[in-house]
């Protein structure tokens, strides 16, 4: 069986473990937007993302000290470029996040049925 | 913390986190020097067909082909458009691919008709007016037309 790819495919499953260093809003949706990605530039996520250099930076930062994100710095031209990337650890701290809060929903919805 | 979170804010969160896949996924697609470097290609092919040599009609295409399976062999998996990321295999799936290449389909399909047509009117070089015409609508509207048939397939599969 091979697991359905595409933009409309499901997201990945994991073993639910609630990650709190990955629920706040902002680097939920950057741990979320690396994880659709092999590397993002910085560039990009702060566009994406609407953030400042620095607010960036900072939550970059926390990632890559928790062993979640992984940063490479390459010259391009006269310019120095970051990307980052979600790290295998990283990735599997996302997978189980996202486990973790369907199984809230899921048991929510449950409840509300009895 | 986890028991803290209400089923709603688990639910915002999920939804931010569809939301983030979607906008990434949104980046999928060929650069526009692709589009470009196709154009430019397509009208030297109408060019070499215009020539009435044989050879040349027979090679031209044939050489468009194979320099375009070497040059656009990675690109065609659509994730790279820009220099900004790389789209997760995961995430931009088989389509990009199968879609560029219907996309070839047609506008090869649509170069003939045209310079049949232009023939029957009297024309004197024919497969440059049509190679001409479709490599404006290559570069002008490829990528527009790529997101049009991605869209299309994707409601297919869907139904």
């Amino acid at each position: 069986m091979t697991a359905e790819t595409g933009p409309d495919a499901d997201l990945a499953g994991g073993t639910p473990r609630f990650d709190e260093l990955i629920h706040p809003s902002t680097r939920l949706t950057l741990v979320a937007t690396l994880a659709s990605t092999d590397w993002a530039e910085f560039g990009y996520l702060k566009d994406r993302l609407a953030m400042s250099d620095s607010a960036l930076s900072k939550q970059l930062t926390t990632l890559e000290q928790a062993g979640y994100v992984g940063t490479e710095r390459r010259l391009e031209g006269k310019r120095h470029r970051l990307r980052a990337r979600l790290t295998a650890r990283g990735r599997q701290a996302f997978d189980g996040h996202v486990a973790a809060l369907r199984q809230i929903v899921t048991a929510a919805e449950g409840g509300d049925n009895v | 913390m986890s028991e803290q979170t209400s089923a709603r804010e688990a639910r915002d969160a999920l939804d931010a986190v569809a939301g983030a896949r979607r906008e990434v996924a949104r980046e999928v697609g060929l650069p526009r020097a692709y589009w470009w470097t196709v154009a430019a290609g397509w009208i030297l092919v109408g060019v070499f067909s215009d020539l009435n040599n044989p050879w040349l009609i027979g090679a031209a295409p044939l050489a468009f082909g194979a320099g375009h399976a070497a040059l656009a062999g990675r690109l065609l998996s659509g994730r790279q458009r820009t220099r900004g990321l790389r789209v997760s295999a995961a995430v931009a799936g088989r389509r990009p691919a199968l879609v560029t290449i219907c996309l070839l389909a047609a506008l090869t399909v649509t170069t003939i008709a045209v310079a049949l047509a232009l023939h029957a009117d009297g024309m004197r070089h024919p497969s440059i007016g049509a190679a001409v015409l479709v490599a404006v609508l290559a570069a002008g509207a490829g990528p527009d037309l790529s997101r049009m048939l991605s869209r299309m397939l994707s409601r297919t599969r869907r139904a």
